[in-house]
């Protein structure tokens, strides 16, 4: 399927918290066996955006404006028993935190298959029956046994090959995943990662991916959202993004990860100064105090999201003047 | 400082736990964290230790510093011996060698202002005290890139960069010969990493202070380390300096390693070797026979569930134990 036919589509989502937006006006597509990458640093909104999509943003937490559509669904204004209904069946979430997700007390096997009785309403032994193909389609060897196995007795790399075994035993088409390997040892990472990349392509499901490692955005991402202080400072195809970043904080964040040609203990880029709490946002950019191109008009004017073609957007009054960001290429 | 060469000289240490019997009387499985390791990290020089959860690095690195006994082997920081020394030695070495951690927002007493936090070892080991103090904690606030009124803050009112900053400013206040990072930089967001990186590679260059650098990040490694050395199940199985380390990786498992960890640009990480391996590590309590790493490696051989490979040299320079490479 083209990108024309988005299966999930975000759009102009606001959340406020306290009176201040901290999800502010985001908007993004996902098209089927597609990953759409959210990237950004601690508080810039990325996991309550994604928290919206499954109906579990936090008690202080309020969508103030914006749908999020999952075909001709919109996810954001259904009722909590509806979304019971759609979660699990018609979208999953994984966590960071695979052992922290799974009840302690409940083997594995009736965790998978209660997610499938619930929606299904099938018996015990096919329920059984389809959690044990489930693990084998995450590639857990001697599954029969695993199923009866209790979250201690497996590894964090297998715990959370038993939390995409939940997420998707229903079949959803959303699968959406906050920071699925966060936790994990590097080479656990490049088995869920691969995992990841073989479900996509096998059952067209959309991954909205939720990180903070461009290593990981670089390696399965289709597409990539640049979150900062709730707002999506750059959206752009992956490969455009990383060549040609149109955002000075992109620009910047790229900037400072250690690169192959770098020589060693040479001074890395940094962005100075911090993240804006939610009561100092102004009105204008809010990366302004940390930019190197910043003007008064950053200042005094928000910028809107910029079509720079094929699928490249930036919120930057500035995007002609980004080859003077060190690093960046004209 | 002493005079002494290589600030650390370790030999055929091994750190075992378990084994003896419990509350219950029954004896548990040994757990062989360490398995008898040499290593010397010389003065200025920054060591790379790398190695996935449960390979003994954490281990390693409190037995350096005195907080876990090995059951053989030696320890010595700037030529004085760890192992077995009395309380009042220990302490006295203890000043030459400290430690930082991954999360800053644990190592800190939150009731503490970070200039009681970073005046309490000059307090302790009686060096300043009064104004004298006062002025050495401001001076070492600047030194990590915070500003002396700082010093009258608590820790929630920094960032996690900033905490990151105070923890290495205590680390520093008894100006130590080597200082332990344990994953300094895993903790903190991106653009907060870098600063932290450049700060140490500037405290280095200043003070020639000697870092052994713990970290799962080769991206990182390759940035601030001179030296490289892979750990597995407890034992080193590849050493080498920076340059033959990355230029020509030799050891199945440091391959896979270098695959597993993905590249922040999109060409190359599509593009490059992919080398996953299949199962998951060993218990520490049940390793593999001969080459711990046989049950995983897609080189093994008959001779390596049978005998056990030692780290031998190579023409470059790199030191490898593996019967194949």
């Amino acid at each position: 399927m083209d990108a024309a036919t988005p299966l999930l589509s975000v759009d102009r989502l606001t959340i406020d918290i306290g009176g201040a937006n901290v999800v502010d006006d985001v908007s993004f597509t996902v098209a089927p066996g597609k990953v759409m990458a959210l990237v950004g640093e601690s508080g810039c909104g990325k996991s309550l955006t994604s928290y919206a999509m499954l109906g579990l943003l936090p008690p202080a937490a309020r969508r103030t404006a914006g749908r999020i559509m999952l075909e001709n669904t919109d996810l954001a204004a259904l009722s909590e028993r509806q979304f019971r209904k759609a979660r699990g069946k018609d979208i999953s979430i994984i966590f960071q935190e695979p052992s922290a997700s799974l009840d302690p007390l409940t083997t594995v096997g009736s965790q998978i298959a209660e997610a499938y009785r619930v929606h299904h309403g099938v018996s015990r032994t096919e329920a059984y029956e389809k959690a044990r193909q489930m693990l084998v389609d995450v590639g857990i060897p001697d599954p029969t046994r695993r199923l009866d196995q209790y979250p201690f007795e497996l590894s964090g790399g297998m715990c959370q090959r038993i939390m995409i075994s939940i997420a998707l035993i229903c079949g959803p088409r959303v699968l959406v995943a906050d920071e699925p390997t966060t936790a994990l040892d590097v080479t656990i990472q490049a088995q869920i990662l691969d995992l990841m990349k073989k479900l996509v392509a096998e059952r067209g499901t959309a991954i909205v991916l939720i990180t903070h490692d461009m290593g990981v955005v670089a390696d399965i991402a289709d597409e990539v959202a640049v979150m900062y202080a709730g707002r999506i400072a750059e959206i752009a195809p992956v490969h455009d993004l990383f060549r040609l970043p149109k955002h000075p904080y992109t620009a910047l964040l790229l900037a400072s990860v250690p690169k192959l040609d770098d020589a060693p203990k040479a001074d890395l880029a940094t962005i100075e100064g911090t993240v804006p709490t939610p009561n100092e946002f102004g009105v204008g950019c809010r990366f302004v105090d940390r930019c190197p191109l910043a003007t008064d008009k950053c200042r005094a004017e928000q910028p809107p999201l910029f079509d720079c073609g094929a699928g490249h957007r930036s919120a930057c009054w500035h995007i002609d003047r980004m080859a003077e960001i060190r690093g960046v290429a004209a | 400082m002493s005079e002494h060469q290589n600030v650390l000289e370790i030999r055929d240490v091994a750190v075992h736990f378990g084994g003896r019997g419990g509350l219950l009387g029954k004896a548990g499985p040994v757990v062989k964290a360490v398995n008898g390791v040499d290593l010397d990290i010389a003065r200025g020089e920054t060591v790379a230790l790398v190695g996935e959860s449960g390979c003994g690095k954490s281990t390693l690195s409190n037995t350096i510093v005195g907080l876990q006994a090995p059951v053989s082997g030696s320890v010595r920081i700037s030529g004085e011996e760890v192992v077995g020394a009395d309380r009042k030695k220990l302490n006295d070495i203890r000043r030459k060698v400290q430690m930082i951690f991954q999360d800053p927002a644990l190592s800190l007493d939150p009731r503490s202002t970070v200039g009681a936090t970073i005046g309490e070892p000059l307090i302790v080991r009686g060096i300043a005290k009064g104004r004298a103090l006062k002025e050495r904690v401001a001076t070492l606030l600047q030194q990590v890139g915070l500003r002396p009124e700082h010093a009258d803050r608590y820790p929630h009112q920094f960032s996690g960069g900033q905490r990151q900053r105070v923890v290495i400013a205590r680390a520093l206040a008894l100006e130590p010969d080597l200082l332990i990072c344990d994953e300094p930089v895993s903790a903190l967001d991106v653009s907060v990493r870098a600063q932290i990186l450049n700060l140490l590679v500037a405290l280095q260059k200043r003070t020639g202070v000697s870092y052994l650098f713990v970290s799962h990040d080769l991206g990182v490694v390759r940035h601030i380390c001179d030296r490289v050395v892979v750990m597995y199940l407890g034992r080193f199985v590849e050493m080498a300096d920076r340059d033959t380390f990355f230029a020509n990786p030799k050891h199945p498992y440091t391959k896979a390693l270098m695959s597993a960890v993905p590249e922040a640009d999109p060409v190359v990480q599509r593009s490059k070797e992919r080398l996953i391996l299949g199962g998951e590590l060993p218990s520490p309590a049940n390793i593999p026979s001969g080459c711990a790493f046989h049950t995983r490696c897609p080189l093994a051989t008959e001779i390596c569930s049978k005998e056990r490979p030692e780290l031998t040299p190579r023409a470059d320079g790199a030191r490898v134990a593996c019967h194949h490479a």
